[in-house]
């Protein structure tokens, strides 16, 4: 019989499968013979932790939903988290290296369910090193890995374009701020027009004590200058608000609020953000080049500067050594300073792998860098990681020159 | 429901309360009455003087989503909704006309204290620090979900360029009543709610913020692209909102 006016899902055809098992095996077995020990996070997970840590973009494609405990609950929108937690439950008390492998489906919501390039579900392919002894070999050769994976999988256009946010911290540690400015600015690193908007405003700190009335005003100003204790504003702060009536309601403290305001009082004591450092920060983030000239690029910004961070650009170059040791050559790789991937997590080094027939905003690839999010899951220590994930429904299509 | 492809126009009317009696207000104005069919609390109804017209009354939310199927032709329900529950409204629903009734700001609210927090910018920044102090993101108890998301992202709605004040560091925890009580509760840090005179705000020691109006709402008739549209339910759509002041804005 002939369907009318309905084309079959190309992607459930028992050739599709057939071919998405096969790319599966040689992915897998390449992690395999790499040493990555295969794990099986659960696919249903407590939603907290995941809306906690992910942007707000995937927050808002996460299907979450109420088991009849009550507990919230959510289909993993991801398997970086779920490992992070599975490599704290096995080694949270040692700290000791560990490498898993995953191969499983994963859910983010779509609103055009046509897309081939970006199915509602699809299987995640990667690999997660804890606690490498050498990070910056464990990057290069995650990248390998990944790399090999999808060449391995019969991909040969494909495109690299890399990032390095460890570069970008070394630039705000190296500029003379507050440190809750440094916060602010890697804040807004994704979103380069709220970036710009904010080293503005730190160049020209507005007023402050609008509402505050005089003693309050004193005390946060002697509390920020250590002349009394943070304890004394505190105090201050509960007269003020008894005074006018406002209750506490909620979670946040007047401890908190106290906090809040002895750092914009310091703000306004602050000298602004040099206008040249603005320009400096506002040039990386703009800056686009090809990996091997990163370090000369920002040398260049930074010439006529006391600014020093040769270290950070040394490890990014010793970085593109090792790429080429582990036999892929990413010096031609594009680099932007502003690129960060999506997820929040992310600290050090990143990379996309893209593919020509498939949109920009869709990589086969992805991963990097991410020494914050094991301490951000367990409140306990930092643990070094590096990842990358392979998005296998997508990496079939572009094999296949976009077409299923 | 009824399918709306036949020779007749489904017009969607509040079901209860105020909206629906300033919506059978307006029709009387224009000469129509608005009156149900079979018992008197029945869900079906007719537009008396304009046959063809077949009424249907439903809760405002769910007019939102008939439109958005095209299982209704009109609806009378608020710009609110439609915003919230249709995304890309403009692709699915065209809004013909504001009714000059149902007023309602939604807004975004912190306690009354939070005396360093005035505006989203100031909001973000005590959002970081308040990651940092609880280990988790500041929660916004609110039903609407895309109306929240949106606005914190930067989007402004009426035309407004998009805002480079953004607020991330969040989390949405849906509330389904009372949701003025939440941070109270201990539920949520904060709110985004509807309020038409701010006095249940203030009265759960909330403040809204000075650049925190998401939107300004009233009831409009709002027109779905998704449904069958024919001659005659041209001509019908065209006779209702003659009856109801004709096109642009409501009369006081």
């Amino acid at each position: 019989m002939i369907a009318v006016g309905a084309v079959a899902d190309p992607t459930k055809s028992a050739r599709w499968i057939e071919a998405l098992g096969q790319q599966s095996n040689i992915i897998t077995s390449i992690f395999a013979r790499a040493g990555f020990e295969p794990v099986q996070p659960a696919v249903i997970q407590p939603a907290a932790i995941f809306l906690d840590l992910i942007g707000e973009d995937l927050r808002a494609r996460t299907y979450v939903f109420t088991d009849p405990d009550g507990r919230e609950l959510c289909l993993r929108p991801d398997l970086t988290i779920p490992t992070s937690q599975l490599y704290l439950d096995r080694c949270g008390d040692t700290g000791e290296p560990a490498r898993y492998s995953y191969n499983g489906t994963v859910f983010r919501y779509q609103r055009d369910d046509a897309n081939l390039a970006r199915p509602r579900e699809f299987r995640q392919a990667g690999i997660e090193y804890f606690a490498p002894p050498a990070p910056p070999q464990a990057e290069a050769e995650i990248l390998a890995l990944t790399v090999e994976s999808i060449r391995a999988s019969g991909l040969r256009a494909f495109n690299v374009r890399v990032g390095d946010l460890a570069i970008f911290d070394a630039l705000l540690e190296a500029i003379d701020m507050p440190s809750r400015w440094r916060e602010q600015l890697r804040h807004h690193l994704r979103h380069p027009g709220a970036f710009r908007r904010q080293l503005q405003k730190l160049m020209r700190p507005e007023e402050f004590g609008r509402a505050l009335a005089e003693p309050l005003f004193q005390a946060i100003q002697a509390a920020r200058r250590g002349s009394i204790r943070h304890g004394d504003a505190v105090a201050a702060l509960e007269q003020h608000l008894e005074a006018r009536g406002l209750a506490v309601v909620g979670t946040r403290t007047l401890d908190e609020i106290a906090w809040q305001l002895e750092g914009l009082a310091a703000d306004l004591k602050s000298p602004p953000l040099d206008p040249r450092a603005a320009l400096l920060l506002d040039a990386y983030i703009k800056l686009n080049a090809p990996a091997k000239e990163v370090s000369a690029s920002v040398r260049a910004l930074l010439k006529g500067t006391a600014i020093d961070i040769d270290p950070a650009l040394a490890s990014f170059d010793e970085r593109l050594r090792l790429a080429a040791q582990e036999g892929i050559d990413i010096s031609d790789a594009p680099f932007a300073g502003g690129f960060g991937r999506q997820f929040e997590y992310y600290t050090g080094f990143v990379f996309e792998v893209l593919s020509p027939v498939i949109e920009i905003e869709a990589p086969i690839a992805g991963g990097g860098r991410y020494d914050r999010l094991v301490e951000a899951i367990s409140g306990g220590r930092a643990i070094a990681a590096v990842g990358s994930a392979i998005h296998s429904e997508r990496l079939l299509l572009a094999v296949r020159g976009g077409r299923p | 429901m009824t399918d709306a492809t036949s020779e007749r126009l489904i017009l969607a009317v509040p079901s209860k309360g105020r909206l629906m009696d300033d919506t059978a207000a307006l029709i009387a104005k224009g000469g129509l009455t608005l009156a149900r069919t079979g018992n008197e609390r029945g869900y079906r109804g007719e537009l008396k003087g304009l046959p063809g017209v077949e009424v249907a009354f439903v809760s405002a939310s769910e007019i939102a989503d008939l439109l958005r199927k095209g299982e209704v032709h009109l609806g009378v329900t608020g710009e609110d909704l439609i915003r919230d529950l249709i995304p890309e409204a403009e692709l699915e629903v065209e809004l013909l006309k504001p009714l000059g009734f149902g007023h309602a700001d939604v807004v975004v609210a912190v306690p009354d204290f939070w005396i360093d927090v005035s505006t989203m910018s100031d909001l973000e920044e005590a959002a970081l620090l308040y990651r940092r102090r609880h280990g988790q993101r500041m929660r916004v108890a609110t039903k609407y979900r895309t109306l929240t998301r949106m606005f914190f992202a930067g989007h402004r709605y009426g035309g407004s360029a998009a805002s480079l004040d953004t607020v991330t560091m969040y989390r949405i925890v849906e509330s389904l009543g009372a949701t003025e009580g939440a941070p109270a509760a201990g539920l949520a840090e904060l709110i985004v709610d509807i309020t038409s005179t701010g006095s249940t705000l203030r009265a759960n020691g909330l403040r809204i913020l000075d650049d925190g109006i998401i939107l300004k709402s009233e009831a409009n008739l709002v027109m779905s692209r998704r449904a069958t549209w024919s001659p005659v339910s041209e001509r019908l759509k065209e006779a209702v909102l003659e009856a109801i002041g004709g096109r642009g804005k409501a009369s006081a």
